[in-house]
C-alpha cells in the first residue's frame, strides 16, 4: 500500500491525494499517475509507503490545552487603541 | 480574610511552574538540537502558563496582581523546591529533572484533580492534559539517552544522581498542609504522594536500566595504573559526589533556598522591579 | 546536452519567470549562490535568537514572558526550515553549523550587537523583525521554489512578531518616561545598524543572485521601501532619529549614502562586530559540549538497556 501526494505548483506544498495497492515505488508511481494526475492535477508526484509514515496514536496530544494567545494574531487586536493611546502621550509631550 | 492554607499551596504551584519554566527557557535558541530547541521551548511556555494560572487563582483570593506575585516578591516569599532553581547545567541535567519534576507533577495533579475547590480542581484537569504530553516527551528522551551510546548514558546516571535526591522536596508539605488534607482540597498527603513517586520513578529506572539509589558513576573517576596490567582503581563514587546535592532539596516551602535561587530572582525580576506601576 | 547548452537553457527559463527545484539541473554558481544566501539566512535566524535569549529572563510580565519565549521559537524554527532547504542543495547541517561557529561563514550584521534592556526587544520585535520582512517578502518570488515555500511561512509568522514587536513599543511609548527613555535608548543604538541591514547600494551589473532572481529587488530599493513605512511611524510617536537622520521629500523619506558610517559594517564583515566573538563562542562551547546529544540521535535505534 503507498500513500499517494501530488502538487499543483512550485508554490504549493504537497498535498495528500489518496493511496494506491502496487507492489513497488516504480509501479506505485505509474499508477498513482493515471489515478490522481490524469487531469493535470498536479505537476509533481510522490509515493510513500503506509508502513513508513507515522502517526500519534492518540491526537488529543495535538491539541493546546492552555492559553497560547500571543502566538495568534488575535492576541494583538487592541493594537489599534495602542496606537491611539500611544500618539496622544507623544502629542501630549510636545505641547 | 483570605484563606491562607490554600493561598500557600497555590503560590508554591505556581512557584515550582514559574521558576521551572524560567529554567527551561533559558535553553530557547540555546538547546544542542534545533528540532528540539523548538519543541522544549513550547514546553517552557507551558509551564509559565501554568504558573501564570496558579498566580490568577490566588490573586483572586488575595486581590493582587499576579505579575507582582511573580515578579514583585522578595525571594525570600518564593517557595518553589530547590530543584526547580538549579541552574541547567547541561542538557543531561536538564532532562532528568524534566523527567523527575513531571512525573511528581503528574502525582501532584492526579490528586489535585479530585480537590474539594473546584478551581482547582478544574484547573488541575486543564494542565494534566499537558503535562501528559511533557511526560510522553521525557520519557522519550530518557530511553532514547539511556539506551543510547556510553557517554550520554553516563551523563543522564550522572545527573539523575544530582536530581533525585532533591526531587523529593517536591513533596516538601507547605505549612497548614493538614488542614488542606482534613478539607479535602489537597486530597492527598505529600508523604503519600512522595511514596507513591518514588515506587514509581525507581521501577522506571529500573526499566531503563539506571541505578535506582541515585550514585555517581564510578567508573570515570577511577584511574588505570599506567602499566600494561589494566588495573582499574576506584576511588569510589564518593570521589565525584557533589557538594550541593547535600540540601536534599528540602527547605523551599518555608523560603529556605539556595544561592541560585537568589541569582535568578535577580535576572527575573530586576526590571520589573525597576519601575514600579509601569506596565508593559 | 552539453554543460553549456543546459546553462544556455537555465538562463532562458530563468529570464522566462521559471522555478528550480533542488534535484533540477543547475549551474555550478546557482547552486553554490543560493546556498550560501540560504545557509546565511539560516545562520542569521540562529544567532538573531541570541540577542532576544539575553532579554528573555528579565521580561517584566508573565505573559511577555510566554511571548518572548514563543517568538524566539519561531525564530529558530525558521532556521530549521532554512538549513533543511539548505541541505537539500548539498551541505549537511553539520558542516553548516561547523563553519558558522568556527566563523568561516557569516550572518547579519544586526546579530552582532548587544542588548541592554527592554527597550531593544521593542526595537529589535518591531523595526529590525520589519527590516526583515521586507527583505523577505521581495524574496517570495525568487526563482528557488524550495525557499520560496518556506519564506511564506516565515512571512506569515513574522507579520505576527511585527505585532509583539509594535504591541511592546507602544507599551513603552505611552508609559513611564523611564519607559519612553528605553525605547529612545534602544532606537539611538540601533538605528544605524538597522542602516546597514540593507546592504550598500546593488551591484546590478555584476550581482549574480539578482541575475538569476534569486533575489528580486536591489538593496537600496528595500532600504527605501522600509523608510518610507516606517520613519512617519516612529515620529509619530516622539522619538527622535540619531545620524543617519531621515529627511522628508515628498512622498519619500531619505537617508543620504554620505550620513552612513560604513566602518561598523566593514568590521563585521571580517566577523569582528561588538558581540561576535562572545556569541560565537558560546555557541561552539555548547556545541562542543552537547556532541554526546547528537550522538544519542543519531542511533538508528535504542538498544534495551535493562
Amino acid at each position: 500500500m503507498f500513500e499517494v501526494f501530488r502538487r499543483s505548483g512550485h508554490r504549493d506544498p504537497f498535498e495528500h491525494c489518496g493511496s494506491v495497492i502496487a507492489p513497488d515505488p516504480e509501479m506505485a508511481l505509474l499508477m498513482a499517475k493515471e489515478c490522481f494526475l490524469r487531469r493535470r492535477e498536479g505537476q509533481h508526484l510522490w509515493v510513500a509507503r503506509r508502513s513508513d509514515l507515522h502517526s500519534f496514536s492518540d491526537e488529543t496530544l495535538l491539541e493546546i490545552a492552555a492559553d497560547k494567545s500571543y502566538r495568534f494574531p488575535e492576541g494583538y487586536r487592541d493594537v489599534v487603541a495602542k496606537r491611539e493611546k500611544a500618539r496622544a502621550r507623544a502629542k501630549e509631550l510636545q505641547d | 480574610m483570605a484563606d491562607t492554607a490554600l493561598v500557600d499551596l497555590l503560590t508554591a504551584l505556581a512557584d515550582d511552574e514559574l521558576v521551572l519554566g524560567h529554567r527551561h527557557s533559558e535553553w530557547t535558541g540555546f538547546a544542542p538540537h534545533l528540532e528540539e530547541d523548538v519543541a522544549f521551548a513550547s514546553i517552557a511556555q507551558d509551564e509559565i502558563g501554568h504558573a501564570a494560572a496558579f498566580y490568577t487563582l490566588v490573586a483572586e483570593l488575595t486581590g493582587d496582581d499576579r505579575d507582582r506575585l511573580a515578579l514583585g516578591r522578595d525571594h525570600t516569599e518564593y517557595r518553589n523546591a530547590i530543584i526547580c532553581e538549579r541552574p541547567n547545567r547541561d542538557w543531561a541535567y536538564t532532562l532528568a529533572r524534566h523527567w523527575l519534576y513531571d512525573t511528581a507533577d503528574g502525582r501532584r495533579l492526579e490528586a489535585l484533580e479530585r480537590s474539594s475547590n473546584e478551581s482547582v480542581a478544574a484547573l488541575a484537569t486543564k494542565i494534566r492534559r499537558e503535562e501528559r504530553y511533557h511526560l510522553i516527551h521525557a520519557d522519550s528522551w530518557m530511553r532514547r539517552v539511556a539506551g543510547g551510546p556510553v557517554e550520554g548514558r553516563t551523563r543522564l546516571i550522572d545527573a539523575m544522581a544530582l536530581a533525585f535526591p532533591e526531587a523529593v522536596g517536591i513533596f516538601e508539605p507547605v505549612e497548614h498542609e493538614d488542614e488542606l488534607v482534613e478539607r479535602g482540597v489537597l486530597p492527598a498527603a505529600s508523604e503519600q504522594m512522595k511514596a507513591a513517586f518514588l515506587e514509581e520513578i525507581r521501577t522506571a529506572l529500573d526499566r531503563l536500566g539506571l541505578p535506582t539509589q541515585g550514585h555517581a558513576h564510578a567508573a570515570d573517576a577511577a584511574e588505570f595504573v599506567a602499566s600494561s596490567s589494566g588495573d582499574l582503581i576506584s576511588q569510589g563514587p564518593a570521589a565525584r559526589e557533589p557538594a550541593e546535592a547535600s540540601s536534599n532539596g528540602v527547605g523551599g516551602r518555608s523560603g529556605i533556598h539556595t544561592d541560585d535561587l537568589r541569582q535568578l530572582w535577580e535576572d527575573m525580576t530586576t526590571q520589573y522591579r525597576s519601575n514600579p506601576g509601569a506596565t508593559w | 546536452m552539453t554543460y553549456e547548452e543546459k546553462l544556455a537553457r537555465f538562463n532562458t527559463q530563468i529570464e522566462a519567470g521559471g522555478k528550480v527545484e533542488a534535484q533540477d539541473w543547475m549551474p555550478d554558481d546557482y547552486r553554490t549562490g543560493v546556498l550560501k544566501f540560504i545557509e546565511m539566512h539560516a545562520n542569521s535566524e540562529i544567532m538573531g535568537a541570541l540577542p532576544e535569549r539575553e532579554c528573555l529572563p528579565a521580561a517584566p510580565s508573565l505573559q511577555r514572558k510566554m511571548s518572548l519565549c514563543a517568538k524566539i521559537q519561531d525564530e529558530v524554527g525558521h532556521a530549521q526550515l532554512l538549513y533543511r532547504v539548505a541541505e537539500d542543495l548539498g551541505k549537511g547541517r553539520d558542516a553548516m553549523y561547523e563553519d558558522l561557529v568556527t566563523g568561516r561563514s557569516k550572518f547579519h550584521n544586526v546579530f552582532h550587537y548587544p542588548v541592554a534592556h527592554w527597550g531593544d526587544v521593542a526595537v529589535i520585535g518591531w523595526l529590525i523583525d520589519g527590516a526583515a520582512l521586507v527583505t523577505q517578502a521581495a524574496l517570495l518570488d525568487s526563482s528557488y521554489a524550495p525557499y520560496t515555500r518556506v519564506l511564506k511561512r516565515i512571512c506569515s509568522e513574522e507579520q505576527l512578531h511585527l505585532r509583539h514587536g509594535e504591541d511592546i513599543t507602544l507599551e513603552l511609548a505611552s508609559g513611564t518616561d523611564q519607559q519612553r527613555g528605553m525605547f529612545q535608548d534602544a532606537l539611538n543604538r540601533w538605528w544605524l545598524p538597522i542602516i546597514h541591514f540593507f546592504g550598500p547600494r546593488s551591484n546590478v551589473q555584476n550581482d549574480l543572485l539578482l541575475r538569476w532572481k534569486v533575489k528580486t529587488k536591489t538593496n537600496e530599493d528595500l532600504r527605501q521601501e522600509f523608510l518610507d513605512r516606517y520613519v512617519p511611524k516612529i515620529l509619530e510617536l516622539g522619538f527622535d532619529f540619531p545620524t543617519p537622520v531621515p529627511r522628508q521629500e515628498g512622498e519619500h523619506w531619505i537617508v543620504d549614502d554620505a550620513d552612513i558610517d560604513w566602518a561598523p559594517l566593514e568590521a563585521i564583515k571580517r566577523n569582528e562586530g561588538p558581540e561576535t566573538e562572545r556569541r560565537l563562542r558560546q555557541r561552539r562551547e555548547m556545541y562542543e559540549t552537547h556532541r554526546w546529544v547528537r550522538e544519542a540521535l543519531a542511533e538508528a535505534s535504542v538498544h534495551h538497556a535493562a
